[in-house]
């Protein structure tokens, strides 16, 4: 049917945190125009990115999400008054804390979607599907999940000798 | 190069607390008062309580005064401020945590009689507590910190205190070279780190702003995070943790001295201390803040990261 | 045990097209709880809607997952048909396998394989779902309308006509605002107080209406449906019922000489007066800082004359406490005034233009009151000063208004319309006179509003220079205004006999501190603000709290009025039942494990959250939680986020609910 369509070794999964007013909707709206993009995406939907908990990404990273989109109304459109006012200063914290324990920034992406802007959400999800694809699975949290027990390395000649004569 | 530390004044501060203490508790001001009394070990310093005023002489301050003796105001000890009105010795770095959690409706300014002590240092966490305080055996929140005289204090010792010259900000040094670093290599600093974590959680018993009564990384309905001291489980903790106090902790570093296992949590700390002043300009500081730079926001914040 | 019923719909071929629904409905019932799946046509069709009643009923499904369509589509649809099966409608969730998968991808295994797992987190979430019941709150049906001008006249009366109770109350002596103070209106040129006063009259006749003049608003308790409204009745020192409004006590009134605020301190007024003649309620107030009964005991006049004993000196503020169900704040504007700034104000004065020095430079409001019919000079335009008739005449628009640097940066709305009325005025009353107007641009949107400012240039000979006045100052009797007139690129200076102002529309002195009785937000200039600039224009963001009128922001009489009825019918909306309903998607504190950090009510915009205190049978305090009122509670779930301890929980989207979907992938 579609020859041309390429085959990738890699399918990242992503999971996306949207709210229901704005990006949900909009998500709807690239459905109903029948625009087309990767089926990656998983949508999981909230009344306001004000409700998007850090712990979530946090979450989805550790169940194995390869990227994570947070989408939500633009600034002044909130159906709630000021929800994503309030999730702006969260992730733009939460961001940097992620950053500076070593995940790569690349692999989480933050958007505002209007209820019009279908075509903008099919860019935002394409191009983070795209680039995670290229950049591999987030093997972090994934081989982090597989280590068993305390696996800190016993680097002191006293842990060691104690350790030898258990 | 090692450089001594002038700690000739906490002799006559150790002699002004007493004093004020002894003041305080027989004119009946407070009922108690949260202080720090001389240890068993030589040089070594606990905290105390104490409510007779024949006890104010057990009172010091020396370089050994490491706690923050705010977290006996909330949490396990929640009994003491239902006394009545109590006197609390306070560093610079304590009374920050004060201020925190005033604003955080924990307590209220008008139930406390605070000491505020002029501190020149405190000793690291690793520090044998009669060693002579320097350069290299202080406590590195101390190489950072602005603020040696507590303000807005219903009691401060008379002196002053000796500024020090050059003392490298440890934190921020350490903050710039992981910054230098490659995510892959961060992230493996990182996971050497926290998977030395055994979960005794004794950095969340000792932080002043962990008084959750119900943490919500013990919660099973649903298990938000992981319990069991696997990697995975002390990652998300850890971050967690950071998170939560993104905003809130006060730099008493108290959860990096506590830790058994040399974690450096108040790295984490200081980081997002960092940010949220470059992000917010925002700062911990002595005054009662309405609402933290987390709970609330302005139109213009930053969203250049958002697309 | 969960018995859950999994519904796939082919949505015609929309969804079967490129979702092997079969494959899906099969893989589906595989799931642990899943009792039941099956896939079919049209879900939403009627015989879909039996299909999903008859196998809840059959089946005995405890919980309901449809595939089909955007929740936003048919989410009620499907809960309705649910809550007709007898289930709860909060146990039925939708997978959105059309709009998010089958109509955005092409590849049938892609496109299936995507189904499953968006269906799968559905029933894995719908496990976590619990029953809500709607939420009820009792609604008292009586409003409150805050300023007597002719947005809360219009907004009571409307109100009122339907029947429901209104209590209006107006700080100044009588209901009217500014526009009683107004001659002619635009576009039409009638005379404003033959279309205001009559009104005003059906306010005071109305017997659904309590009006409270002379009184301001002290303290606002409660939420939407249930509001204690404390007012103070300030002490008029004239009895209300016993006076007839004779106005022998006017009259006889040995102090004449205040000047007064109604005709902009044009025209004088007893100690004891009303404001303007046809002031209403017709009920005088003695101005006690100014009559000599109250400054030296001495004098008693009106009291003498007085024939039915209306005068009591002896008179105090009283309290009066009126429940009401719904607020409409309709508080008005003022002029922005160039000599009074008050301390530490942003916005700063306009020094130069010499108003309130140069007693010959008046503001619009004041040229109002000169060619006023009841006016103090009767309607003639005579200079303030030496009650010449001024023949050059000098308007400056944008006075405060979209001038940054000065502090004010939006645009007043009605000057453009007024200037021109003005000059109209002006030219109907000083025939051998000539109007000239600096403008920076003429805004003149609305019916038949462009037509009457080309009429004022075009038949009415006014001159408009397009640039702004740099300077003007007394020279003789005359008023020398120096501006730049930008299109021809030339210097203008002109000799006036008058200048008028179009200063800026601010909102009334005290907007801030009444807002903050209110709990509403404001903003920089104290205008109130919309719960939503565009689809919530008339609503505040707290429940149950609405706008009429300029405090909202610049507006004519047209756009108060309108603003007024829609204000009037959003109440009426709320009244309509005898319990306001709500969906129950509503933050629920958990008070054993709150402990009272109250960042969940730092970050509320809905003012939801108040602090409750828990005490043991004794009465002791154990301490003070969040509480969540459920009557005012958007349904954001911000608070959730913030709480550190998730004590506060958003039903419909619990963390649960929540990490379940996740854990599902």
């Amino acid at each position: 049917m579609h020859p041309e369509k390429p085959k990738h070794d890699f399918e990242p999964k992503i999971i996306a945190f949207v709210c229901t007013w704005c990006t949900y909707a909009g998500a709807d709206l690239a459905g109903t125009s029948r625009m087309q993009y990767p089926p990656n995406v998983r949508v999981l939907k909230f009344p306001c990115t004000g409700r998007i908990d850090p712990v979530f990404i946090l979450k989805a990273f550790q169940q194995g999400a390869d990227g994570v989109l947070v989408s939500g109304c633009h600034p002044g459109d909130c159906h709630y008054i000021a929800g994503n006012f309030h999730a702006r200063r969260r992730f733009a914290a939460f961001r940097k804390l992620l950053e500076f324990v070593g995940v790569d920034l690349n692999r989480l992406q933050f958007s505002w979607v209007s209820a019009a802007e279908g075509g903008k959400w099919v860019e935002v999800v394409t191009e983070l599907t795209e680039k995670v694809r290229s950049m591999g699975p987030m093997v972090e949290f994934k081989e982090l999940a597989l280590e068993e027990q305390w696996s800190g390395a016993i680097d002191t000649p006293e842990l060691k000798e104690a350790y030898e004569q258990i | 190069m090692t450089q001594p530390i002038d700690t000739s004044i906490y002799a006559a501060v150790t002699a002004a607390i007493q004093g004020e203490a002894k003041r305080i508790l027989s004119e009946g001001q407070v009922t108690a008062i949260v202080g720090y009394a001389a240890a068993r070990r030589k040089g070594s310093a606990q905290p105390i309580v104490i409510s007779q005023p024949d006890d104010a002489q057990k009172l010091i301050f020396t370089p050994a005064c490491v706690n923050n003796l705010a977290v006996y105001l909330t949490k396990a000890k929640k009994e003491i401020p239902k006394t009545g009105k109590i006197g609390i010795v306070v560093k610079g770095c304590d009374l920050k945590a004060l201020a925190g959690l005033m604003g955080e409706s924990q307590l209220k300014r008008e139930n406390l009689y605070l000491i505020g002590v002029p501190c020149a240092g405190v000793l690291g966490s690793t520090i044998q507590p009669d060693t002579e305080l320097t350069s290299d055996s202080i406590a590195p929140k101390c190489t950072e910190c602005n603020e040696r005289m507590p303000p807005e204090c219903d009691f401060v010792p008379a002196v002053q205190v000796p500024v020090n010259q050059g003392l490298e900000k440890k934190y921020a040094a350490e903050i710039a070279r992981l910054e230098a670093l490659t995510p892959q290599e961060r992230w493996a600093y990182w996971k050497e780190q926290f998977s030395k974590c055994i979960k005794c959680y004794a950095c969340r018993q000792v932080c002043p702003f962990c008084f959750c009564e119900q943490c919500l990384c013990d919660r099973n309905k649903p298990q938000m995070v992981e319990t069991t001291p696997r990697p995975a489980g002390n990652f998300a903790w850890h971050i967690v943790r950071a998170m939560h106090l993104a905003g809130r902790c006060a730099g008493c570093a108290e959860c990096e001295r506590v830790c058994p296992m040399d974690i450096p949590l108040n790295l984490l700390n200081r980081k997002m201390a960092k940010e949220l002043k470059e992000l917010f300009e925002h700062e911990a500081g002595f005054e009662v803040q309405e609402k933290g730079p987390l709970n609330s926001f302005t139109d213009k914040d930053d969203q250049s990261f958002i697309k | 045990m969960s018995r859950i019923g999994v519904f796939i719909c082919h949505c015609g071929e929309n969804i079967s097209r490129t979702v092997d629904v079969e494959r899906v409905a099969a893989q589906v019932g595989k799931l642990p709880g899943v009792a039941f799946s099956t896939d079919y046509k049209y879900m939403c069709s009627d015989p879909g809607q039996n299909l999903l009643k008859k196998a809840i009923q059959e089946q005995k499904l405890s919980h309901i997952v449809v595939a089909a369509c955007s929740p936003r589509m048919h989410e009620r649809t499907f809960r309705k048909a649910v809550e007709a099966a007898g289930l709860n409608p909060f146990l039925c969730e939708m997978a959105n396998i059309r709009e998010h998968c089958s109509w955005v991808h092409e590849d049938k295994e892609e496109a299936t394989a995507k189904a499953i797992e968006i269906v799968g987190m559905m029933v894995e979430r719908v496990k976590k779902n619990r029953v809500l019941p709607t939420i009820t709150v009792p609604v008292t049906k009586r409003s409150l309308v805050i300023g007597g001008g002719i947005a809360g006249i219009q907004a009571a009366l409307d109100i009122a006509d339907c029947g429901h109770e209104v209590i209006l109350v107006e700080r100044e002596p009588s209901i009217g605002g500014h526009m009683a103070q107004l001659s002619e209106t635009f576009p039409t040129l009638d005379c404003s107080q033959c279309i205001m006063t009559p009104k005003m009259v059906d306010v005071a006749n109305h017997p659904k209406i309590t009006l409270y003049t002379w009184s301001e608003v002290e303290l606002v308790e409660g939420y939407i449906g249930n509001f204690q409204v404390t007012i103070r009745r300030k002490a008029r020192s004239v009895d209300e019922d016993k006076c007839t409004g004779c106005g022998v006590c006017m009259e006889k009134c040995p102090i004449k000489k205040i000047p007064n605020k109604f005709d902009c301190n044009l025209g004088m007024r007893p100690a004891i007066y009303v404001p303007f003649p046809q002031a209403v309620p017709n009920t005088p107030v003695i101005d006690r800082a100014n009559c000599t009964k109250f400054k030296t005991g001495k004098c008693g006049l009106c009291q003498k004359v007085c024939g039915p004993g209306a005068i009591d000196y002896e008179q105090e503020d009283t309290l009066v406490v009126e429940p009401v169900g719904a607020i409409v704040v309709a508080t008005g504007f003022d002029l922005y005034t160039i000599d009074e700034k008050p301390k530490g104000s942003a916005i700063k004065g306009y020094g130069e233009f010499g108003h309130g020095k140069i007693p010959d430079v008046i503001d619009g409001m004041t040229f109002e009151r000169l060619a006023s019919a009841s006016g103090p000079t009767g309607g003639k335009i005579l200079r303030p000063s030496d009650g010449k008739e001024p023949k050059q005449i000098v308007f400056i628009q944008c006075i405060g208004s979209r001038a940054r640097e000065k502090g004010i940066s939006y645009c007043s709305k009605v000057c453009c319309m007024y200037t021109a009325k003005h000059t109209m005025l002006y030219h109907h009353k000083v025939h051998d006179g000539q109007a000239y107007v600096f403008f920076m641009d003429a805004r003149t949107p609305g019916k038949n509003y462009d037509e009457f400012w080309r009429r004022s240039i075009e038949e009415e000979e006014a001159v408009y220079i397009r640039g702004m006045v740099s300077r003007l100052y007394q020279k003789g009797d005359k008023i020398v205004v120096m501006g730049s007139d930008i299109a021809v690129g030339v210097q203008v200076e002109i000799e006036a006999d008058m200048v008028v102002l179009a200063t800026a529309v601010q909102p009334q002195k005290g907007a801030d501190s009444l807002a903050q009785k209110l709990g509403i937000s404001y903003d920089k200039y104290n205008f109130y603000s919309e719960a939503h600039a565009k689809l919530r224009p008339v609503e505040c963001a707290t429940a149950g709290i609405y706008l009429a009128g300029a405090c909202q922001g610049p507006k004519d009489i047209p756009d108060a009025v309108s603003q007024a009825s829609a204000a009037a019918a959003k109440v009426m909306t709320l009244f309509a039942k005898d319990k306001l309903e709500r969906e129950p998607i509503v933050a629920r504190v958990k008070e054993g494990g709150c402990v009272g950090c109250f960042a969940c009510k730092k970050v509320c915009a809905y003012g939801a959250v108040e602090e409750k205190e828990i005490r043991d049978r004794q009465g002791n305090l154990i301490k003070v939680v969040a509480y969540v009122n459920p009557g005012v509670c958007g349904g954001c779930g911000t608070c959730q986020a913030t709480c550190p301890s998730k004590s506060v929980e958003l039903d419909g989207y619990t963390d649960e609910q929540i990490v379940a979907m996740i854990e599902a992938l």
